[in-house]
């Protein structure tokens, strides 16, 4: 037990009075692990960002910031912050507006097996993104893949979906949606449940239709959980690497290089790793700005509704 | 079972009638929409081969289960499976000691410093893995760890959102447990695992299910220092299977639907300690 002494001001006193010992001892391991493999590599990044170095060579050229001018200079670049800007965009609006909609539905008290549907629009959120780009391959295959055939049946001309340079984005974009979706919608449920019936016994007693109430009261009870899923979702997709590279490789072209595939092909294919460090500085940036953006806005590990 | 009883409870009207047929109308083509790619994806799995471009189907007419032995022999899915399954067994174990140990320390114990060092571990969950990648890659290779089990385990063995899911819980338990088992002569050692984690024990299993799934369904790092046959873990291998046999759609899916079971199986027997994981924390993408 710790013994409180009001009256002790020295510094070496509380020390030992404290748990120092103890504590030291508990966080090491984790000190060492977070040290070496998080704190070490995002202080090395930076640095490496500085030089010219090919990891063929044992030289490396400080070059001051000639990668970032030559990043900004780079259309390539750009256009891996447009792609990725757009799949964040839609995947997150799609699967947001979705997830709410679908929430809306599993909250009525007349549904039956409330967590048997929670659990079958929550499948896609475990199961392997490998796994699930590999069946994507398959349902978007140009000759007997499952939607150019209900496309032709339809009467409608099949596409050649991951090889267009206007459909590819598209088609990966879909997969992001159906692995998002239940996420959005396991959070919205949990908010949804937590509202206060009696916003809305008032709201029928002042004749509110359906599409009012949902309109009137839920969407702005809902939203704080709302700020807390766009910017969960914006830095989601921001770093969507797997399910490119399984799928497009960044193609055709670079109709679907977003900037994780950028990163990587620039760092590990043509080994160019100042330069790579470059582009990770540029998107721990983004992605420190929306992580602190949701520390402000919504603190952490709060689902729920901050009321 | 509690809906059976409220609808026994209240006289069924035609207008709730109507509400529980509307939902259903919506929900069953919904749930199709998101299911059917499993669905496909097993129908493709028992076809006979070369028949996978004849006119489609959605429920198996033919059960070719033999593909899956195919695939198991054209490729070391066995080797995969007990490299991945290694590799989350230690994750897992080495998370619920490492991220217990420093949890415990930031919520009971007394030492200078220690908001300010549970902010910067905080700090680590704003850091985007492929921030650091490069760095992280390089480290491996001057341990020369490439294609060994440490180069996917031990950068991962323990993660700050593990440590913050835990601390969180930990805070919540009453205080004079605590104390008590303190007073019997308890060290924080023994307090730790005789008393706190068993009193959080739903929590410590939710995170690791965390890792679990995150082991399972890695890729990118395992791409990059573990590419050796002998080394792949499963996402990895069913990807260089693929490349091989890219017109083989029984073989592949059959491959595919044996990496996606294992993780599909566990969520569903344990989606309620999953889900309200999540609800409570909200911070996993």
């Amino acid at each position: 037990m710790q013994v409180r002494s009001a009256g002790s001001h020295n510094w070496f006193t509380r020390l030992r009075r404290s748990d120092i010992s103890t504590a030291l001892l508990f966080l090491l391991p984790s000190l060492v692990i977070l040290g070496v493999f998080n704190f070490y590599p995002i202080a090395g990044v930076f640095r490496l960002s500085f030089f010219k170095w090919d990891n063929l060579s044992p030289a490396k050229t400080f070059i001051g910031l000639d990668n970032f001018i030559r990043l900004f200079q780079s259309e390539r670049f750009w256009n891996s912050l447009k792609v990725t800007a757009e799949y964040t965009l839609v995947v997150t609006a799609v699967s947001l507006f979705l997830g709410l909609v679908l929430a809306v539905f599993l909250n009525n008290r007349m549904l039956l097996g409330k967590s048997f549907w929670r659990s079958m629009f929550f499948l896609p959120v475990v199961t392997p993104t490998v796994a699930a780009a590999m069946v994507w391959i398959l349902l978007f295959n140009p000759g007997f893949g499952l939607v150019n055939v209900v496309l032709r049946a339809l009467g409608l001309d099949g596409l050649n979906w991951l090889a267009d340079k206007t459909w590819a984005l598209p088609t990966v974009m879909s997969l992001g949606i159906w692995r998002r979706l239940g996420f959005t919608l396991i959070l919205y449920l949990a908010a949804l449940q937590s509202l206060s019936k009696e916003y809305y016994e008032s709201a029928e007693i002042d004749g509110a239709n359906a599409l009012q109430r949902f309109l009137h009261i839920t969407v702005p009870l809902l939203r704080s959980t709302t700020i807390m899923l766009v910017i969960l979702g914006v830095i989601d997709s921001f770093l969507v690497f797997d399910q490119v590279m399984v799928l497009t490789r960044g193609g055709p072209d670079d109709a679907t290089e977003v900037i994780g595939m950028f990163m990587y092909l620039n760092s590990f294919s043509l080994f160019k790793l100042g330069y790579g460090a470059a582009i990770s500085v540029v998107m721990f940036v983004v992605v420190a700005v929306f992580t602190l953006m949701q520390w402000r806005f919504v603190g952490f590990g709060s689902a729920g509704e901050a009321e | 079972m509690n809906l059976l009883r409220r609808l026994g409870a209240e006289p069924v009207t035609p207008r709730k009638a109507r509400t529980t047929l509307i939902l259903a109308l919506i929900l069953i083509p919904a749930a199709f929409v998101v299911l059917v790619p499993y669905l496909w994806m097993f129908t493709t799995s028992l076809k006979v081969r070369g028949t996978t471009g004849l006119p489609p189907y959605l429920f198996p007419n033919a059960f070719e289960f033999g593909n899956y032995l195919k695939a198991w022999q054209a490729a070391p899915f066995l080797r995969y499976y007990l490299n991945t399954t290694i590799v989350a067994v230690a994750i897992i174990a080495s998370r619920v000691v490492l991220a217990s140990l420093a949890a415990y320390a930031f919520a009971f114990l007394r030492f200078p410093g220690r908001n300010l060092l549970f902010l910067l571990f905080l700090g680590t969950m704003m850091i985007p893995f492929q921030a650091t990648i490069i760095p992280s890659y390089l480290i491996i290779r001057d341990l020369q760890w490439f294609n060994t089990f440490q180069a996917l385990i031990v950068p991962r063995m323990v993660d700050a959102f593990s440590i913050f899911l835990l601390r969180q819980a930990f805070i919540s338990i009453p205080r004079d447990y605590l104390d008590a088992a303190r007073l019997d002569g308890c060290s924080h050692w023994q307090a730790l695992w005789k008393v706190v984690v068993p009193l959080n024990s739903a929590s410590v299993v939710t995170m690791g299910l965390f890792a679990f799934l995150f082991a399972w369904n890695d890729y990118l790092w395992p791409l990059l220092v573990a590419n050796s046959e002998q080394m792949r873990t499963i996402q990895l291998g069913l990807q260089v299977f693929a490349g091989r046999y890219q017109t083989e759609w029984t073989y592949m899916m059959a491959g595919t639907v044996t990496a996606t079971l294992l993780p599909l199986i566990l969520f569903l027997a344990a989606q309620r300690s999953f889900i309200s994981g999540l609800t409570r924390s909200g911070l996993k993408g």
